[in-house]
């Protein structure tokens, strides 16, 4: 039977420390380049600021992490893709991005409602040494190409290695867990199998405070949020209150 | 047949059309750009067997439990040990990405005398001199370790002085030493137990104390609450990670955290809302809410919130006796959900920053924070691991980085339990390095080394029959056989919890409602690190995110 791996990120819980876009970068060998931006850099999982819009003690801020949302239709960077470099897996429906074909176009990029995909605009470079501290399981990535959230496939293979050097055909649920979750100190981010009903990440899914980012648009994101703010659930959607990314503090 | 020039135009466009129709151009496409993503310059991670051991992080006071994933013999991920009771698997942002830290550029790669390339055994034979010339003052930032006795036994052995550089938690319990008489080492908040918990500008969920603690307790009994099991309040003057995320936000004053804590303690004994356990605060209720900037009534109505649902702690930032003499005021010294004594030890500390007059020579062991300065003309010796530069020092040694030496791991400072564990060494050092211990071992051989300290330790925790031990396996200390066998569970990167302390223990006296003092208080994760450098990826991440800014610290 297919998987179909997705998350629910309580919002309620995140406290913003970041650990999360650390364990990434760190799982997927992002290189600390001095010369990226907050524009050109390669933040697969990007924690966000946002507030309701107030000021003084009324304001109130959550702290959004924003990752690939492994879209189940219409996926719009599988469509635009010239080059067939990305394509929903049908047996776990991960988005898979396969750099070896991408030839850098960035149509992806531009069709991202999420604006979760970055484009490598350097040759990967670490100071001298660093390259050991590196995680063997991934592959570094080549200028040109464009990156994203592959819900740290390499994991999945790990998993599906060790299921079958046990004799299984199914991975134990608990040796696939993302960078990310493992990091969250407040379990916030919570990962699992939405096509299982028995799933406590799919149930979690489906409850009343559970939403997506712009589910109007149909493509069916397989990243769930939750909070019991109505003014964090409205934001989801465009248009729907003033809602300010919040600044430095 | 007559093959004409036209014909030959025909087979090859015939040629060039058919063979898009062929694997080959794609296949041949595909093979360049795999090639091409494979130039030699490119970085490769290291091959090797691929291990995953347990450590703990040295790189604060915390000293959180690690898995480490291996290649090849070095560090190459760091996530959290499950199994732990203290850390919960939980970890510091900065954690992930501390295994880069070993390669950064800003390592302390040889002895430096003056800025000069200089070698061990001249610093030694000018440390020997220093000390034969007058006395030494030794300098800890982790006290509780084996290395902290080997440095406070060669500055009681050569008429020295050994102090301690203390964390912002530990500084916010100080006041307590005094009106206890228990060592701020031996005491902790019993957080589990609390039901209130009023955090003056402390950063409870952004690098307070062990991450697996605090943000595990509030996400499991708060977070999305509206009328949570713990009531978290954040005083503070700006909307922080931990005030955007408390149950009550009370915005005051920049400075006025004192006035609002001595208001609210007036107002809690003229509204009688607790029997009456300390002296009365000079400041009037008005004075505390013009100061902070809130109204009489909102100050009144705070009060009554916070007693509201007992038992409750306050907590500050850092050294501040007005929110200290608050806890007495509130009953919460000595009580369950609040500040108790975790350890029947005694040892009291002089702080680093006391005046240092005559001394010769002053040793700074790696653990004290970078930023950290004495205020004396003597030598310094300082033992580092990386850089951080602007700082005064002689004699820069270079000290191992993250996982290259074998350490113990004692309380971490906000602990209600006492605990113990033991590091182990994970990464081959790529420098001649030595820790300060090892320094003033080779400099007075009579002293004991580390690991005689640490077997030491161990003895005594065996011959204690208390306590238990996590680590695959859960056992209490009473079913180990011998001390060896204690030692060699602890060595496997277990860690020993002490049984929780009795209640009650823990008497205070305060007279008189003390003087305001207002120290600087700790911001976020970084503020507490002793490396001067963050990883790379952190650096990055700070750049490249709205979240936070890279605090004062060196980038890559």
């Amino acid at each position: 039977m297919s998987a179909r791996y997705g998350m629910v990120i309580d919002l309620d819980r995140c406290t913003g420390c970041g650990a999360c876009m650390m364990a990434c970068a760190a799982e997927n060998n992002v290189p600390p380049l001095p010369q990226a931006s907050a524009r050109t850099g390669l933040t697969p999982l990007l924690v966000r600021k946002v507030s309701n819009g107030l000021e003084g003690s009324d304001r109130r801020e959550v702290f959004i992490p924003i990752l690939c949302m492994h879209c189940e239709y219409d996926t719009p960077c599988v469509h635009v893709c010239p080059q067939q470099a990305v394509e929903v897996d049908k047996a776990t429906g991960i988005v898979m991005q396969m750099p070896q074909r991408c030839l850098g176009c960035r149509y992806c990029m531009t069709a991202c409602p999420y604006h979760a995909r970055y484009f490598n605009w350097w040759d990967p470079a670490w100071p001298k040494g660093m390259e050991k501290s590196l995680n063997p399981g991934v592959a570094t990535r080549m200028r040109g190409v464009v990156e994203k959230c592959n819900l740290c496939h390499a994991r999945l293979h790990a998993a599906k290695e060790k299921a079958a050097a046990a004799g299984k055909r199914e991975i134990d649920p608990a040796d696939y867990v993302p960078a990310c979750v493992e990091a969250c100190p407040a379990r916030a981010i919570r990962f699992g199998n939405l096509a299982d009903p028995k799933d406590p990440v799919a149930q979690e899914s489906q409850s009343q405070d559970a939403f997506r980012l712009l589910a109007k648009l149909g493509t069916e994101p397989k990243i769930y949020y939750k909070s019991k703010e109505p003014w964090v659930q409205a934001m989801a959607e465009p248009n729907s209150g003033p809602i300010v990314e919040a600044k430095h503090v | 047949m007559k093959v004409t020039r036209r014909d030959l135009f025909v087979w090859g466009a015939g040629a060039a059309a058919g063979l898009v129709f062929t694997p080959v151009p794609w296949k041949l496409l595909d093979d360049v750009s795999i090639w091409t993503q494979n130039w030699p310059w490119i970085p490769q991670p290291p091959r090797g067997p691929v291990e995953v051991k347990q450590s703990f992080c040295s790189l604060c006071p915390q000293g959180c439990a690690l898995k480490v994933k291996t290649a090849g013999g070095w560090p190459v991920g760091i996530a959290g040990t499950s199994t732990n009771p203290l850390t919960r698997g939980a970890l510091c942002p900065l954690a992930f990405g501390a295994h880069q830290l070993n390669w950064h550029p800003q390592r302390v790669r040889t002895v430096r005398h003056n800025g000069v390339p200089s070698s061990w055994s001249d610093a030694r034979a000018a440390f020997a001199k220093a000390c034969s010339e007058g006395p030494v003052v030794i300098i800890d930032g982790q006290p509780g370790r084996a290395a902290s006795t080997v440095l406070a036994s060669f500055a009681e052995k050569h008429n020295g002085s050994y102090r301690v550089e203390m964390s912002p938690e530990t500084r916010a319990l100080m006041p307590f030493e005094s009106w206890t008489g228990v060592s701020a080492f031996s005491l902790g908040y019993d957080l589990e137990n609390a039901y209130t918990i009023v955090s003056f500008g402390a950063p409870l969920l952004d690098g307070w104390g062990v991450p697996g603690r605090f943000t595990r307790l509030w996400a499991e009994r708060a977070a999305g609450r509206s009328d949570p099991q713990l009531r978290l309040i954040q005083i503070e003057d700006s909307l922080s990670h931990t005030a955007s995320r408390a149950w009550k936000w009370v915005n005051i004053r920049p400075g006025s955290e004192s006035a609002m804590a001595a208001g609210l303690a007036r107002a809690l004994i003229e509204e009688k809302l607790v029997s009456a356990r300390g002296p009365m605060p000079v400041i009037t209720i008005s004075a505390a809410a013009s100061q902070s900037g809130i109204s009489e009534s909102a100050l009144g109505e705070l009060a009554r919130t916070i007693v509201a649902r007992p038992p409750v702690l306050a907590i500050a930032s850092n050294h501040n006796p007005e929110i200290a003499a608050l806890n007495v005021v509130l009953g919460a010294v000595g009580a369950h959900g609040g500040v108790v004594r975790r350890s029947k030890r005694t040892g009291k500390y002089i702080p680093a920053e006391a005046q240092i007059p005559n001394a010769r020579a002053v040793l700074i062991d790696s653990s004290v924070p970078w930023d950290f300065a004495p205020d004396s003309n003597a030598e310094i010796f300082r033992f580092v691991a990386w850089d951080g530069g602007l700082q005064k020092c002689d004699w820069l040694l270079p000290a191992a980085g993250f996982l290259e030496e074998l350490t113990d791991i004692p309380n971490a400072p906000t602990s209600a339990v006492e605990t113990y564990a033991i590091a182990p060494q994970l990464s081959k050092p790529q420098f001649e390095i030595q820790s300060a211990a090892q320094f003033l071992v080779s400099v007075d051989p009579t002293l004991p080394t580390v690991e005689k300290v640490i077997h030491s330790r161990c003895e005594e925790l065996f011959h204690q029959r208390a306590g238990t031990v996590y680590g695959q396996e859960v056992t209490g200390v009473a079913k180990f056989d011998s001390a060896q066998k204690l030692e060699a569970e602890l060595e496997k990167a277990s860690t020993w919890v002490g049984d929780p302390p009795p209640p009650g223990e823990l008497r205070c006296e305060l007279r008189e409602w003390p003087p305001t003092m207002i120290a600087e208080s700790s911001q976020n994760w970084a503020s507490t690190w002793n490396a001067p450098v963050l990883p790379p990826l952190a650096t990055k991440l700070y750049r490249e995110s709205s979240l936070r800014e890279a605090p004062g610290r060196r980038t890559v």
